[in-house]
C-alpha cells in the first residue's frame, strides 16, 4: 500500500464505520421493525403498522407541527437577524455588541428551554411584570405562552438561539462580499436606498446563506430538548413523539416509533438533496 | 447625511435591547442561582444565599461530579471526532465523488440525534453499551464526527495539496509532510473544530438520556432533572456550570465560531 495514501484510507474506513454504517443500519432496522420482520412482536411480514399510521392523525400531525414550527422559526430568525445585522452593522464590528453577540452561542437548547420556561410560564418573569403593572389580576389571566397550541414558547426558544448566529453570519457575508462598496456603486448610478436594500443587499445576504437557512429548518424540525419542555402532550414534535413511542411500556407502539423515524428520515433526505442541488454542495458551517 | 436625534435615540435604544438580549440570560441565570426564595408575584427575589455555590465549590454536591463527567466525555468526543474528521475530510475533499460523500457526511450531522439514536438502540443493547459512559461517548462521537467531516472537507484545498506534494517532491515522507507542513498550517482549524465538537458533546441531552438510560448524569441531564423537580435554583446553578465556561472562551476568542483559518 502506498504510504502517502494511508491517512486517506484510514479516513475512508472511519467514514464507513462511523458515518455510513450507523445510517444504513438504522434505516434498515427501522424498516424491518415497521414491517414486522424483527423485534419482540415480530410475526412475519405485515403492512399493519403502516396502515395504522396512515389511518391515524398522530404521526402526520406531529410532522405538520414540526414543519410549521421550523418554518416560523426560520422566518423570524432570518427577519430579525437581517434587521440587526444591517441596522447595527457598525456596532457589530467594534464595541460591546461585537463581543456580546457571541455570548448566546454558548447557550444550549436545554438552558434555552429553561430560560423561556422561566420567562413565559404562568408564574414566570413576564407574568410577574404584568401583575405588577396591573395588566392581570391573577395568575390564571396570563395567556398560555408555553405548552400552547401555537407552539409560541418553542418558536421563541429556537428563534432566540438562532438569531445571534445568523446575525454574525450575515455580518460576515456583508463584509466578505463587500456589500458596502456595491451599495455605494448602486447609489452612484442613481438607485434609491430602498432599491439598494431590496435589489443588492438582501438578495446577496439571502443567497449566500441559503444553505445555512435550509439547515436551520431541518435541524429545528428534529429538535428534542425544547419541545420536550415547552410543547404540548398532543400533538408533539417528531423527535419527542418518536422517543415517547419507543419508550412506552406498550411495546405494540414501537413499530410506530420506527415508522415516525423513517418518515422523518425520508423528509430530511429529500430536503438535503434539494439543498445540495440548489447550493452545488457548498459548505455551511 | 447626519442622523436626526430621534433616529439616533431609536438606534441606541435598539442597540441596548439587543445587548440586553445577549447578556440578560447570563445575568438572570447567575442571579437565580443565588436565590433561595422568590414568591409570586414579586418582581425581585425575597432572599439570597451563597449556599448552593459554596456547596458546589467545596465538592459536596452532585453537580461537581456531573461537571467533571461532562468534561471527560466532551474532551474524549472532541479529540476523537476532530482527529477522525481531519483524515476523513481530506479523503472526501480530494475524492472525485466529493458531492455524494459530502451528502452522506451531512446526514448524521443534521439528523435528529434522538431519532437516529432510537434506531441504533438495538446495537447498543446488543453491545451492552446502554447506561454506560462508553456508550454515550460512542453515540456522541458519531454526531460530532459528522460535523468534523463537513468542517474539514471545506478546509482541505488545492493550495494545501500543492504544499504536501512539494514535501514529497523534495524527498520528505508522510510523517515529514504531516509534522512539518500539514499539522502546523492546520493548527487553527483543528482548534476551532475541537472547540465546536466539544460544544456538540457538552450540550448534548437527548442522546445522552437515551443511550445513557439516565445513568450517565452529565450537566444537561442534571438541568432537566432539576427543572422536572421544580428545583429552579439548582437548575440555574447547573445551567451556569454549563454555559459559563464556553461563554468565557467565546468572549476571550471570537474566532472559535467561524472558520476564518
Amino acid at each position: 500500500m502506498n504510504s502517502r495514501s494511508l491517512p486517506g484510507k484510514i479516513g475512508l474506513v472511519l467514514f464507513l464505520i462511523l458515518a455510513i454504517f450507523p445510517i444504513a443500519f438504522s434505516i434498515g432496522y427501522a424498516a424491518f421493525y415497521s414491517l414486522g420482520l424483527t423485534g419482540l412482536l415480530s410475526d412475519g411480514f405485515t403492512w399493519e403498522h403502516w396502515s395504522n399510521v396512515f389511518s391515524r392523525r398522530e404521526v402526520w400531525g406531529s410532522l405538520l407541527l414540526s414543519a410549521y414550527i421550523s418554518a416560523f422559526t426560520v422566518l423570524l430568525t432570518v427577519g430579525a437577524a437581517l434587521y440587526i445585522s444591517i441596522r447595527l452593522r457598525s456596532h457589530l464590528s467594534k464595541g460591546t455588541l461585537s463581543y456580546a453577540i457571541y455570548l448566546p452561542l454558548a447557550i444550549p437548547a436545554t438552558v434555552a428551554a429553561f430560560l423561556v420556561f422561566q420567562l413565559l410560564s404562568g408564574a414566570g418573569f413576564l407574568s410577574r411584570i404584568f401583575m405588577t403593572l396591573g395588566l392581570i389580576d391573577s395568575i390564571n389571566q396570563f395567556p398560555d405562552l408555553i405548552n400552547d397550541a401555537a407552539g409560541f414558547g418553542i418558536i421563541a426558544a429556537h428563534t432566540g438561539l438562532a438569531v445571534p448566529f445568523f446575525t454574525i453570519l450575515f455580518y460576515e457575508i456583508y463584509t466578505s462580499e463587500k456589500i458596502d462598496a456595491l451599495s455605494q456603486l448602486a447609489h452612484t448610478l442613481g438607485a434609491e436606498s430602498r432599491s439598494v436594500l431590496y435589489r443588492v443587499t438582501l438578495p446577496i445576504l439571502i443567497k449566500k446563506s441559503m444553505m445555512n437557512i435550509s439547515l436551520l429548518f431541518i435541524i429545528v424540525m428534529g429538535s428534542y430538548e425544547i419541545p420536550l419542555l415547552l410543547g404540548r402532550q398532543a400533538p408533539q414534535m417528531i423527535s419527542v413523539l418518536t422517543m415517547r413511542k419507543y419508550e412506552m411500556f406498550d411495546i405494540s407502539e414501537k413499530p410506530e416509533a420506527f415508522i415516525a423515524a423513517l418518515l422523518y428520515t425520508g423528509i430530511v433526505l429529500v430536503l438535503l438533496t434539494l439543498v445540495f442541488r440548489r447550493s452545488g454542495a457548498k459548505h455551511a458551517i | 447625511m447626519p442622523s436626526s436625534p430621534e433616529n439616533t435615540f431609536l438606534k441606541s435604544s435598539f442597540l441596548a435591547v439587543v445587548v440586553l438580549f445577549c447578556i440578560g440570560p447570563f445575568v438572570y441565570l447567575i442571579g437565580l442561582s443565588f436565590v433561595t426564595s422568590w414568591p409570586y408575584p414579586s418582581i425581585l427575589p425575597e432572599s439570597y444565599s451563597v449556599d448552593l455555590w459554596a456547596r458546589m465549590l467545596t465538592g459536596s454536591g452532585a453537580l461537581v461530579s456531573s461537571f467533571f463527567l461532562s468534561l471527560l466525555i466532551s474532551l474524549i468526543v472532541a479529540a476523537t471526532s476532530t482527529s477522525a474528521g481531519f483524515m476523513t475530510g481530506k479523503y472526501i475533499a480530494y475524492h472525485k465523488h466529493k458531492s455524494l460523500l459530502l451528502f452522506l457526511a451531512y446526514v448524521p450531522y443534521i439528523m435528529s440525534p434522538v431519532i437516529l439514536g432510537t434506531c441504533l438502540m438495538y446495537l447498543y443493547i446488543k453491545g451492552n453499551l446502554t447506561g454506560s459512559t462508553v456508550g454515550v461517548i460512542l453515540a456522541q462521537t458519531m454526531f460530532a464526527y459528522g460535523f468534523s467531516i463537513v468542517f474539514f472537507s471545506a478546509f482541505w484545498n488545492h493550495r494545501i495539496r500543492a504544499l504536501e506534494d512539494l514535501v514529497y517532491t523534495l524527498g520528505g515522507s508522510v510523517v515529514h509532510a504531516y509534522k512539518t507542513v500539514l499539522l502546523p498550517i492546520s493548527k487553527n482549524a483543528l482548534l476551532i473544530c475541537f472547540f465546536q465538537t466539544f460544544l456538540i458533546s457538552w450540550f448534548q441531552y437527548g442522546l445522552t438520556l437515551l443511550i445513557g438510560s439516565g445513568k450517565v448524569q452529565t450537566l444537561p441531564i442534571k438541568v432537566y432533572e432539576y427543572v422536572g423537580e421544580a428545583n429552579i435554583y439548582y437548575a440555574a446553578l447547573a445551567s451556569c456550570l454549563l454555559v459559563l465556561p464556553p461563554a468565557l472562551l467565546l468572549w476571550a476568542n471570537k474566532r472559535f465560531v467561524f472558520k476564518t483559518v
